[in-house]
């Protein structure tokens, strides 16, 4: 593989909207954690080492800061995406992406030696990129159903009820958790060079697909 | 000759190499501070924006007779008091500030208003909720008996355990907001603030003040218990 050929991944807007949320996620799972842990729903707590803020005032300070980070960084990274050409060619799953997601598959699973030939993004990148950005939005809207449950009663409702809502908002955030460990793992095993490309914006020609 | 002057160079480098630790230690603790300081701000901004989204109009959900929480469901916060400093013989609401008729009302007088019952959620900052059958004299039909000024922008209440808080005037005056004598029918437990508590469905729990002693009308901003040690002035729900 030759490392002296480089392209152009991610441009500014991408990385910053990149870091911003994995700090703002940080930050609201932390802190929701703590939250969670003055009433637990399940029947278990959380250790404090995990969690942000202190105590229950200090964690909700820190989720309300948090959640406009968040949602407004998020906003701003959903909109790129979609009204930016780049932003729709690399990121966004659409129809036509369908087809790449078999070949793909028996790529990971070793029944195909050859890489699918692809752009930015293979197929079951995109997904995970498509899905997670609707597992954000579900945190979000569960969010604010036990945010305001009166003041906005119709989002509560779209959950069923209030206490329905604390147990969404919590399965969309260990969702989020199972992403960051499965994109973690995929940028580990992808390399030095793909991990630097978040930062400088530079990676490996993606005609070289990462090598297993 | 050597030796004590390297056991000197080494401690000092030992030393050298502690003191960004030292740094490190100064830069964290005013660097919490700075946190604290900014989260707190922020706070007032999420306020504000609470107080923008509340609609004196919108009413809490009224849930049927089905749906309410069992009696033994009916749960007690831990912080309150087993013993709060509460007459019941010859207890009296006391109603200070910008009224037209201050002084001490008896609890006759209080609960002669028509009786409101509803089945509303209390949902607590903790997480939990819960759905109580209250009962009692709605707040504002208290408050314009003893001519209470309407351009008022804040209200806050006093507690038999010393406990305190604060609301806007127009969460204070909605339709749900209760001075709380029944919960089930029956005469409100010792326990859950009896001879009156404040009943706010429209808010965080904190705010449904129980072993209600006095209300005072202002326009200087008042302070809460919880409210005071970091938890959202507002509490809008």
């Amino acid at each position: 593989m030759n490392n002296t050929e480089k392209e152009f991944h991610h441009p500014p807007i991408i990385r910053i909207t990149h870091w911003l949320n994995a700090i703002a996620l940080l930050i609201m799972i932390t802190s929701g954690l703590r939250i969670y842990n003055a009433s637990p729903i399940f029947d278990f707590r959380i250790p404090s080492v995990f969690t942000l803020g202190g105590w229950l005032a200090g964690a909700r300070q820190w989720h309300f800061f948090g959640m406009y980070l968040f949602t407004v960084n998020g906003i701003i990274y959903l909109l790129y995406n979609l009204f930016t050409k780049h932003g729709r060619e690399t990121t966004l799953f659409r129809k036509k992406d369908a087809a790449g997601i078999i070949p793909m598959m028996r790529y990971y699973a070793g029944l195909q030696k050859e890489h699918p030939p692809q752009r930015k993004y293979n197929a079951l990148q995109k997904s995970a990129y498509t899905v997670v950005l609707l597992l954000g939005f579900g945190g979000i809207l569960s969010g604010i159903a036990i945010y305001l449950p009166v003041q906005l009663s119709f989002v509560t409702a779209l959950f069923g009820n209030y206490d329905a809502a604390r147990v969404w908002h919590f399965l969309f955030m260990g969702a989020l958790v199972l992403f960051t460990i499965g994109h973690l793992f995929m940028v580990v095993i992808s390399g030095w060079s793909n991990f630097l490309s978040m930062f400088t914006g530079w990676g490996r020609k993606y005609s070289e697909p990462p090598t297993l | 000759m050597n030796e004590p002057t390297k056991t000197i160079s080494v401690k000092r480098r030992k030393l050298l190499q502690l003191s960004p630790l030292v740094l490190f230690a100064g830069c964290d603790y005013s660097a919490k501070g700075n946190v604290d300081s900014f989260l707190t701000s922020f706070q007032k901004f999420t306020d504000w924006t609470q107080e923008k989204i509340f609609d004196p109009n919108k009413l809490a959900t009224e849930y049927s007779d089905e749906e309410v929480t069992p009696i033994e469901g009916f749960r007690v916060n831990g912080y309150d008091t087993d013993e709060p400093d509460i007459d019941m013989e010859n207890w009296s609401l006391t109603v200070e500030g910008l009224v037209k008729n201050p002084g001490e009302y008896s609890l006759e007088q209080v609960q002669s208003f028509p009786k409101k019952v509803m089945n509303t959620r209390h949902c607590c900052v903790e997480g939990w909720s819960m759905i109580p059958k209250w009962g009692g004299t709605r707040v504002r039909d208290f408050m314009k008996s003893v001519g209470v000024d309407e351009k008022a922008k804040y209200v806050a209440v006093e507690c038999g355990d010393d406990y305190f808080t604060c609301f806007y005037m127009p969460s204070f005056l909605h339709a749900q907001t209760l001075l709380c004598y029944e919960a089930y029918n029956k005469p409100l437990s010792l326990q859950h603030g009896a001879p009156v508590r404040i009943v706010m469905p429209t808010k965080l729990g904190y705010k449904s003040a129980k072993w209600l002693n006095k209300i005072i009308v202002t326009n200087e901003k008042p302070g809460g218990y919880w409210e005071d040690q970091g938890y959202d002035w507002f509490a809008g729900i």
